[in-house]
């Protein structure tokens, strides 16, 4: 086979980038996260003694914050994925329907999606403020009385959950729409043969259709999940107490706030990279299985 | 009259006549400049009469000419970040204009959120960016600031007439020494913070809820209360009542407990009085092992935070809060400061600010009704010595605070234009700007100085503040009662400045403080977790480094 050196050229860049900014980054973080680095201060390493101290493998109970954050960010992930998929996906199958005025609802209905999610947190603010806000005043106006959505520790996790599930049920929307919209027609009418229960069509064709759709975005929307720190950082600021800080938000607070323990910073990040990798390849590992 | 008589007798006052403009011309002008151009409205200032007051004390500052130090030059200048019009960002932008005319020199402003003064900063720093030539952050960060040879001293230029003129002799001692570190200066004079006790005066001297009180509580309404006990008799009576006519149950306290929404200042200031024992003998202010401490003990960085004087003072919020609506557990300073401006609380503990926002008629409608007093004692605190409460109505345990971020410029070790850089600290701190800066309520500045405070402590008078609108009773009390709280109170709260600080309180005591006061845990609990945690901040910094830098931050010989 003939020689081609300028592939070499053109691969530089990609794998140069990926070098420097992925790699380098991941096996730096690797090394912060067996060291008790705090930025200012010189290193000095400390073998497995951050994870040890996390998950309690020291004989000292482990790190209870680092507990109590993953038990909220497991709350979230499991809630807010959930709720997007089930809202997202009838909202997918009601507008998949010929109704008026399907391309400007459509649209509208995907505006939160391209709202930053800071600026989601802040709108949350208002909207759920305990005295004056909407969602209040409403619940008081069908004398359901108030909610304490920020000051009520059960309150403020829902107000997270609930403004995360309103931004990204879009997502879900989208995606499902797009495979549900590639389902032929002639599959329903020919089903409609048969049946004319609409439960049976969505179970028995659309849902298998667009199973492979609502697998990707169940990984997408689970990473992205475990990931939140926005919302809670402008809308709860993690209170009351931390009950709504999200095991991101702790190691934000840890690695680039005030205390700067980036070693310790590593070690909880790298706990959230191989809770990624497992789930990651338990559904590929599905997928393979199902359609190889 | 000849004809020619005529014509040289008008060219004559013509002549006078421009003379006098020209005059009046040159006393309308900054450095060439009109009030219009130093403080554009709506840009700069919000109306005219800001645009007034504030030509006038610029023109009073008589400040030098700069531009020897700073035509052609930039200087970067960060501060905490509450915007244009905000709280102590506002001042900056305000001054612009007035310090780049003076000097020739531009400035550049770069915000920082307040919860990320711990961050923004300090990795500037950390990663040698040095982006900064001088920046406004709080008191309490000079244990990092100072240790790690971030911020340089400035005497060398207090006095010298290339600088506006400013003395650190007119700061109240107690927040001179926050501008201090080892005995060399390092900070400029702008705000001085500590938390007063404010009521509705108005309605404590109603004679017809005087009787309601006494009927009810069987003894005559304390007016004002000057113990904590007291407040929260007085807070429990109002709390539910309609005593501000406007149909709804109104409350009795108003104070702001969110996370992140600085509720540990409050806890602080009371919990003093609660935990502090005044030294035995000449100087009650004296630091020794059992008296006159509040974070640790001074021999071994032993958290004291979980001590009972602190558990029952952690117990007593909890209280007090009950007497104020329930979302206050979620506010944020401003939300709670409009609950009481608004008219909506008979009582509140904050920083000077109230008093000057509740002149403010945009946002308050209680001016001409402020009540003030000097932070309250405590007719019962904890003997740390003695390992026992102690009790006295008659003779209750009073300390005092200077609780707070006092916030004030401080200047880069690392800046190119250290000379330029003072020129504006020092006209931030001059005292006719200082003063004017201070009676505007929404620039967050409150009193340092002897100049703005009334005989005997200091020189001003009702009518410097009258004439800026301030109602005279209102000042009267006001002014007094922060004069009292810096001057005559036995003894203080310690301020803490060790390295970590932002960490021992923002990021740990201000969690569990919200924990406690949402009920996910009791006082006991919280101040426990609390002191684990402080106990795990030391061990990372170092144990005796930690201790040697808090032994001299408050005045601790062992």
């Amino acid at each position: 086979m003939r020689r081609q050196p300028a592939k070499y050229f053109f691969l530089m860049p990609g794998v140069v980038w990926i070098l420097l900014f992925t790699l380098f980054p991941l096996i730096y973080s690797l090394y912060l996260s067996t060291t008790n680095f705090r930025m200012g201060r010189e290193p000095r390493s400390v073998g497995l003694d951050n994870y040890a101290e996390i998950l309690g493998l020291d004989g000292e109970g482990g790190d209870d914050k680092a507990r109590d954050t993953a038990g909220f960010s497991v709350f979230l992930s499991i809630g807010s994925t959930t709720l997007t998929l089930v809202f997202g996906t009838f909202v997918a199958w009601v507008f998949n329907h010929d109704i008026p005025f399907l391309r400007q609802m459509r649209a509208v209905l995907t505006m939160p999606l391209f709202a930053a999610p800071v600026a989601v947190g802040f709108l949350g603010v208002i909207i759920f403020n305990e005295v004056n806000g909407p969602i209040n005043n409403i619940l008081q106006g069908l004398g359901l009385g108030r909610v304490q959505w920020i000051i009520d520790p059960w309150g403020a996790r829902f107000a997270v959950l609930i403004t995360d599930v309103w931004q990204w049920t879009p997502f879900v929307f989208i995606v499902i729409l797009a495979a549900m919209q590639g389902i032929p027609d002639d599959l329903y009418e020919s089903a409609r043969l048969d049946t004319k229960s609409n439960w049976s069509l969505f179970r028995y064709i659309t849902f298998p259709l667009i199973a492979p759709a609502l697998g990707t975005v169940f990984l997408l929307r689970l990473v992205e999940t475990i990931k939140v720190l926005d919302i809670p950082t402008t809308l709860t600021r993690g209170g009351p107490g931390q009950v709504t800080q999200t095991y991101t938000f702790y190691i934000y607070e840890t690695g680039l706030k005030g205390s700067f323990q980036l070693g310790d910073a590593s070690a909880l990040s790298y706990l959230v990279v191989i809770v990624a990798i497992i789930i990651s390849s338990i559904y590929f590992w599905r997928v393979r299985a199902r359609f190889e | 009259m000849k004809t020619s008589a005529k014509i040289v007798v008008l060219v004559t006052l013509l002549l006078m006549l421009t003379s006098v403009a020209n005059v009046v011309v040159a006393q309308e002008t900054f450095m060439g400049k009109t009030a219009a151009e130093i403080f554009p409205i709506p840009d700069v200032a919000a109306n005219e009469q800001e645009q007034q007051l504030a030509f006038q004390a610029l023109l009073a500052a008589n400040l030098p000419d700069g531009t020897a130090l700073g035509a052609g030059k930039t200087m970067t200048f960060g501060v905490l970040g509450q915007g244009v019009r905000g709280g102590i960002s506002g001042t900056i932008y305000f001054w612009r204009n007035a310090f780049e005319a003076a000097t020739g020199a531009e400035m550049e402003i770069v915000e920082v959120p307040y919860n990320e003064l711990g961050t923004t900063i300090p990795a500037d720093f950390l990663t040698q960016q040095y982006t900064y030539d001088a920046f406004i952050g709080a008191a309490w960060q000079y244990g990092d600031w100072v240790s790690n040879g971030w911020i340089q001293p400035i005497d060398q230029w207090i006095g010298d007439a290339r600088f506006p003129a400013w003395s650190p002799e007119d700061t109240a001692p107690a927040f001179r020494a926050l501008l201090q570190w080892g005995g060399q200066t390092y900070g400029t004079q702008m705000d001085g913070d500590a938390q007063l006790f404010y009521y509705r005066n108005d309605i404590l001297n109603n004679p017809d809820w005087q009787a309601a009180f006494e009927a009810e509580m069987g003894y005559p309404m304390p007016n004002p209360p000057t113990t904590w006990q007291q407040l929260l008799a007085v807070t429990s009576f109002f709390n539910g009542k309609d005593w501000n006519g406007d149909g709804d149950p109104d409350d009795g306290i108003s104070l702001h407990l969110a996370p992140g929404g600085q509720g540990h200042f409050h806890y602080a200031t009371l919990a003093a009085s609660f935990a502090v024992t005044p030294a035995e003998g000449d100087d009650p202010r004296a630091v020794t092992k059992y008296d006159n401490v509040f974070w640790f003990d001074p021999d071994d960085m032993t958290p004291l935070i979980n001590q009972p004087g602190h558990v029952r003072a952690l117990e007593f919020l909890q209280e007090l809060a009950a007497t104020g609506q329930e979302a206050q557990f979620g506010w944020q300073l401003g939300e709670a400061w409009d609950n009481f401006l608004g008219g909506n609380a008979i009582a509140t503990f904050s920083w000077g600010d109230v008093g000057s926002l509740s002149q403010d008629v945009s946002r308050s409608s209680i001016k001409g009704n402020l009540g003030a007093a000097p932070i309250l004692c405590s007719e019962e605190w904890y003997d740390r010595e003695a390992g026992q409460f102690v009790t006295s109505a008659e003779a209750p345990n009073c300390v005092g605070n200077t609780t707070g971020g006092s916030w004030h410029p401080t200047m880069s070790a690392f800046t190119d234009v250290p000379e330029l850089t003072y020129y504006f600290m020092a006209l931030l701190a001059n005292p006719t700007i200082n003063f004017y800066n201070a009676t505007t309520g929404w620039q967050g500045i409150d009193p340092c100085c002897t100049y703005q405070l009334y005989e005997p402590r200091g020189s001003a008078v009702s009518e410097d503040y009258t004439a800026v609108g301030f109602d005279a009773g209102d000042m009267e009390r006001y002014i007094n009662s922060y004069g009292s709280n810096v001057y005559d109170k036995p003894t203080y709260l310690t301020y803490l400045r060790i390295p970590g600080t932002l960490e021992y309180i923002q990021e740990t005591l201000d969690i569990r403080l919200s924990e406690a006061m949402t009920g996910q845990s009791s006082a006991q609990e919280a101040l426990d977790a609390t002191a684990d945690d402080w106990n795990g901040i030391t061990e990372d910094l170092g144990v005796e480094d930690q201790l040697a830098i808090y032994q001299a931050a408050i005045g601790y010989s062992p």
